[in-house]
């Protein structure tokens, strides 16, 4: 099995090796790979069954040390002419000098009196300083100065072969120390509408492209407040002159543009599933790192990525490190266990940066998942190096791929392979030369190497790919069929249970005390108080996740986790914009063409909701409850989900909708053994082992209203329960709705056409009620039953289901109804389907490509829903 | 014995290689035009001129084959120190005791700048090899970068604490090596203006030249105790040392030889230019001539041409040449 697991490594490097640009171009600096230098009887280095697990080192930039030279200095032949022949640029020197002088072809768009004669050479001596404040000319001469140091970069780099580089390395240069001159007068918008101004009439062609190119990099990184300078400059240019300029600034040139762009990254085979551990518990004030957010994109053309983020319980306050990242923890594992149970048969790749690195281990540790990719891992802590003989992380399995840098503080090269020495699991180390934590270059290296980041993150990805293909392809071959996945499935199981009651624990002690965001419910009826705890209408993000032991269906001991999460709508909007939108300087077409899309859809002229209004007002509950497997965790794919949608109102208008939720009541107290009636009579015929149920309630949590059902379901239902509660509105008939509520509310007017997973649902007349999952912050649920997940619940998050409503027929019926309330607090939704296409939804009727165009629908609505970010 | 052989063999074939180990340098022309002390002679790239400048303020420009006389380029207030040519031999530049540098268009003769900015008299300069920078040392202990078309001062490197006497771009332009007679020499990062390194020369001698080898990767360095070293900057080590010829007051122009064999010269105070093979240290020949000081020794770019030049008790330059 290793044996041909490694030979399967060799050929996939190897064939790597001829196709990757960036592979190639990176070999150099690669040491001889003893493995691939074996001789073909030569036993593969994992022949052994006592041999370590861990997999050669690889070096991506390393600089080789010189070797020391012990030879007689007379002996030294010594040559003073030949001159080393400089490497050939890693990317198409052509293409890299023309945008590197887009600027300057460029620069006279940003002259405001196009038809006066550029300043001349002196200009210098030609500002007019009279009447000069003492700010601005402080100001005025630290840009001078900037600029002028940029000019010597330029000029002195100028014919260099790798100048394209290195123009990069002074613009980033010659940016910050714009940003720091701007931002020692706090960005004044006067004062720097007037520096800008002054700068444009005065400054020399060749000085104004410098300072274009500085313009250009900040307008990436702090787009506002470069747009607030430039105001003034175009309200005076013109229409034409703006947009050009603005063109120009759209986004910082990069070197490397052409190589990357031709040779992307293809899809992971097996369509994998790729989970990425947050570092640390997300928060408004400190939003997820460009660079984190960059990469999530880019490993967006690898698989479905599903960022997994924590948020602080309690708003941070009074909640110990060691809570916080049992919390983390909770919220990956049970992210994991949700996509196993939706996607029984799509692999799982755990990804995380620094922190969320060691989350993603010390999940695996506890869950199966395919693979693990640590970027960055914090190896050394303040009682030593991690890899003692009682470190968890020891007992990994799951082959992991750690990426590191050279330069790291928290981790070091040497230290790292004594760890990965001790490690059981299959294990693979990339060290990135001259690289930081984060897997950022220093620009002296960058200087040397003549590298950019972007070529390096390529050159990462094409070693995470690397490995993940390796991983990948020996897991797919297995699947069901060989005898030792069966075996890890055997073995799998009892660990799951007992995992499982851990997984009691843990959130119990981390979080209960600490706040009601991660509260569990005493009894199961604590749901219900948790709906109403959470209504708040400025409920900072917050995720509950509870555990309740349930009986089986099948009557073996057992426990199933019932988790209830709650989120704030717009944060969950906002990991899958991060998912999405590409924030790289250099978004691949593939990105652009889905945002293409996704503004296409996004003027889609929807039909105008009848429901609209009526939805205004409602808090909308959401809870999802689906039914664990018996058998490993992840249920088989669900023949017949039922899904109630209740949209709780207070003034029950409808008898129709009193209808339905006593549908569910009954759906939920029936509970245990089979959904309601109606379902379960669909599921059983339909398969049986299906298991969810999904129930979801939108619940006016209205003063006089009572949740009917609500307390019996939750407490009966076995499985998964999602309880969302996106608006926190007050009741129907209290008129002081806070803004915060309405705007939450602002129901997805314009939402787009329905997703196919629900028309499809609703297609059927069969009584089948189908839950929509609702997405929680933890986790942006790439577990929903029709595999369309963050679409469903972008939907749903957005306050789309009126719109939901309107495209079923049945539902339109009650949201007209409910809309000619006016004051509908509660909207029960009932959504139909036919058993057999309900099927097809299920997960392994759901191809790669599905999940991808409703997250991309859903992303219209969510972007146009997107409150300002902070 | 084993270890013996493959040296004998290497060293054999070094032998071999240099087999004409002497260079028959012959002195070909005498150029008599300047009045006072010649401060620095140097070819043009393309091989076609040869430059002097003088302490009778001006700089003369001669046919580098036939040392014929073309023209002199007036401008400078007073004594020149330096004159260096730009990349594609159409410019000059010249470090002047007025304080000033200024860019010549040789077809002209015309004054193209006038670089201000120094507080002392201006000592050595040079192009880059793009000729978009100039690099000027001076009295002052300052090291200025120059940018040609706008005649601006972009840099100012203050890091020396004794006057300049040399400053020089490596061949790709990326660095600028920069020697005091405070004893150091500084390799700069030329587009930053940052030290890299710092080369601290035995007890502090003044340093009184140091330039890069041809492909960058050596410099050689000549202190006023009568020594040229060539180090290896990267490591910081040096590798050679040339001794046996007379420097301990005037800061003497040396030069790598490439176009025959590889040579180091330099002028010397006992009015001799002297010729050491870069491998061996020894001595290839001493060209007897001047009747003064040689201050200046310069190597034509593609033929076995010297320039020599002698200070105000000789006043000329001589060209010699060899068949090597």
């Amino acid at each position: 099995m290793a044996h041909r697991g490694g030979e399967r490594d060799f050929q996939t490097s190897a064939r790597r090796m001829g196709t990757s640009l960036l592979f190639q171009l990176s070999v150099h600096e690669r040491e001889l790979d003893l493995v691939f230098l074996d001789h073909s009887y030569a036993k593969p280095w994992s022949a052994h069954p006592d041999a370590s697990s861990a997999r050669p080192t690889r070096m991506l930039f390393v600089t080789p040390r010189r070797q020391q030279e012990n030879t007689i200095e007379s002996d030294v032949p010594i040559d003073v002419e030949t001159v080393t022949s400089t490497p050939v640029p890693l990317y198409d020197n052509q293409k890299a000098r023309s945008v590197m002088n887009e600027c300057e072809r460029h620069v006279i768009f940003a002259r405001t009196d196009a038809d006066a004669p550029p300043p001349p050479e002196d200009w210098e001596e030609h500002v007019n300083r009279t009447g000069w404040t003492v700010a601005q000319n402080k100001l005025f001469n630290k840009i001078l100065k900037a600029l002028q140091s940029d000019r010597l970069a330029r000029l002195a780099n100028e014919g260099a072969c790798n100048e394209p580089v290195l123009r990069r390395v002074a613009v980033d240069k010659c940016a910050r120390r714009v940003r720091q001159a701007l931002a020692s007068v706090s960005w004044d918008t006067k004062l720097t509408q007037w520096l800008h101004t002054t700068l444009v009439e005065t400054l020399s062609l060749p000085m104004l492209a410098a300072y274009l190119d500085a313009l250009q990099t900040l307008k990436g990184k702090i787009p506002t407040l470069i747009d607030r300078m430039l105001v003034s400059s175009n309200t005076k240019t013109g229409a034409a002159g703006a947009e050009a300029l603005s063109l120009l600034l759209k986004r910082p040139w990069d070197p490397a543009v052409g190589v990357l762009s031709h040779n992307k990254p293809s899809k992971l085979p097996g369509s994998p599933l790729i989970l990425i551990a947050s570092s640390g518990p997300s928060s408004s004030v400190f939003p997820t790192s460009r660079r984190h957010r960059f990469w999530q994109s880019q490993l967006s053309c690898l698989g479905k990525v599903i960022p997994v983020a924590t948020h602080l319980l309690n708003g941070g306050n009074g909640v110990g490190i060691l809570q916080c990242l049992e919390h983390m923890i909770g919220g990956v594992r049970s992210k994991v266990l949700e996509v196993h149970s939706h996607f029984p048969h799509k692999p799982v790749i755990l990804i995380g940066w620094n922190t969320g690195a060691l989350v993603a281990c010390h999940v695996s540790v506890m869950e199966y998942v395919t693979a693990v990719v640590c970027l960055g891992f914090p190896l050394l802590t303040v009682d030593g190096p991690r890899g003692d003989v009682d470190d968890p992380l020891l007992d990994m399995k799951t082959p992991v791929l750690f990426v590191i840098g050279q330069n790291s503080l928290q981790c070091h090269p040497e230290a790292m392979e004594d760890f990965r020495e001790k490690i059981r699991a299959e294990n693979s180390l990339v060290v990135v030369g001259g690289a930081d934590d984060n897997l950022r270059i220093s620009k002296a290296k960058k200087k040397s190497e003549g590298l950019t980041q972007s070529m390096v993150d390529r050159c990462i990805q094409d070693e995470i790919v690397d490995f993940l293909t390796g991983v990948l392809t020996r897991t797919e071959g297995h699947v069901g069929s060989e005898p030792r996945d069966q075996d890890a499935e055997k073995k799998k199981k009892p660990r799951d249970v007992s995992r499982r009651d851990l997984a009691f624990e843990i959130p119990e002690r981390g979080s209960r005390p600490a706040s009601p965001a991660a509260k569990l419910p005493a009894s199961p009826s604590g749901s219900e108080d948790l709906s109403s705890v959470s209504s708040s209408p400025t409920s900072s993000p917050k995720t509950r996740v509870t555990t309740v032991p349930l009986a089986q269906k099948s009557g073996q001991l057992g426990s199933s986790q019932l988790l209830k999460r709650h989120m704030q709508r717009t944060e969950a909007v906002l990991s899958h914009k991060q998912a999405q939108v590409p924030i790289s300087s250099e978004p691949t077409e593939e990105v652009e063409k889905e945002e293409l899309r996704v503004q296409l859809k996004r003027h889609h002229p929807s039909s105008p909701l009848p429901a609209s209004k009526a939805s205004k007002r409602p808090k909308i509950k959401v809870s999802l409850i689906s039914q664990g497997d018996v058998t490993g965790g992840a249920p088989e794919a669900a023949g017949g989900k039922p899904i109630t949608m209740t949209l709780g109102q207070a003034s029950a208008g409808t008898k129709e909708l009193t209808g339905l939720l006593s549908t569910a009541k009954s759906n939920s107290s029936e509970g245990g053994v089979a959904a309601s009636p109606a379902p379960a009579g669909v599921s059983s015929s339909t398969s049986p082992t299906a298991l969810h149920t999904l129930q979801s309630r939108l619940v006016a949590t209205s003063p006089g209203s009572s949740l009917p059902g609500a307390t019996s379901a939750s407490s009966l239902l076995q499985g998964l329960s999602f309880s969302l509660q996106d608006i926190s509105g007050k009741s129907s008939g209290l008129p002081p709705n806070s803004p915060s509520g309405l705007a939450a509310q602002a129901t997805s007017v314009k939402l787009p056409t329905p997703m196919q997973s629900l028309g499809a649902i609703t297609t059927g007349t069969s009584t089948l009620v189908r839950t929509i999952p609702v997405a929680t912050t933890l986790s942006s649920l790439g577990t929903t039953p029709g595999g369309k997940p963050t679409a469903i619940h972008q939907l749903l998050t957005n306050g789309g289901l009126a719109k939901l409503a309107s495209s079923l027929p049945g539902l339109a019926q009650i949201s007209n109804q409910a809309s000619g309330l006016k004051v509908p607090t509660t909207i029960t939704l009932t959504l139909r389907g036919q058993p057999s296409r309900i099927t097809t939804l299920s997960p392994m009727a759901s191809g790669p490509a599905g999940p991808e165009e409703p997250t991309s629908q859903a992303l219209a609505s969510s972007s146009q829903r997107l409150p300002p970010a902070p | 014995m084993a270890a013996e052989e493959p040296r004998g063999a290497f060293s054999s074939a070094w032998r071999h290689q240099e087999m004409p180990t002497k260079p028959n340098y012959a002195l070909k022309l005498t150029l008599e035009g300047h009045t006072e002390a010649v401060s620095s002679v140097k070819f043009s790239p393309d091989g076609e001129w040869l430059a002097s400048s003088s302490a009778d303020k001006v700089i003369i420009i001669w046919g580098a084959y036939d040392g014929n006389y073309e023209k002199t380029l007036y401008g400078h207030n007073l004594e020149i120190s330096d004159v260096a040519w730009s990349s594609d031999s159409s410019c000059l530049v010249s470090a002047s005791d007025d304080k000033t540098l200024k860019i010549w268009d040789v077809r002209s003769g015309k004054c193209l700048k006038t670089l201000k900015g120094h507080n002392d008299y201006v000592f050595c300069c040079n192009f880059n090899p793009a000729s978009t920078l100039i690099v000027s040392g001076s009295f002052d202990e300052s090291v200025k970068i120059w940018e040609v078309k706008t005649g601006k001062c972009l840099k100012t490197l203050t890091a020396h604490s004794d006057p300049v006497s040399a400053v020089h771009f490596n061949s790709t332009g990326s660095l600028i090596v920069s020697g005091s007679y405070d004893g150091l020499c500084r390799i700069w990062d030329a587009a930053s203006g940052q030290c890299l390194k710092t080369l601290a020369v035995d007890d502090n001698l003044p340093v009184s030249f140091v330039k890069f080898s041809p492909n960058g990767k050596y410099i050689l360095i000549s202190t006023l105790d009568s020594t040229l070293k060539l180090w290896d900057y990267s490591r910081g080590r040096c590798l050679k040392t040339y001794s046996g010829h007379k420097n301990e007051k005037y800061c003497i122009f040396s030069n790598f030889s490439v176009t025959g064999g590889k040579w180091i010269v330099s002028g010397s105070e006992d009015n001799l230019v002297y010729i050491w093979s870069i491998q061996t240290k020894e001595i290839v020949q001493k060209l007897q001539g001047h009747t003064d000081v040689v201050i200046a020794a310069a190597c034509h770019p593609t033929e076995n041409i010297i320039a020599s030049a002698a200070l105000e008790n000789d006043k000329t330059i001589k060209l010699w040449m060899s068949d090597y």
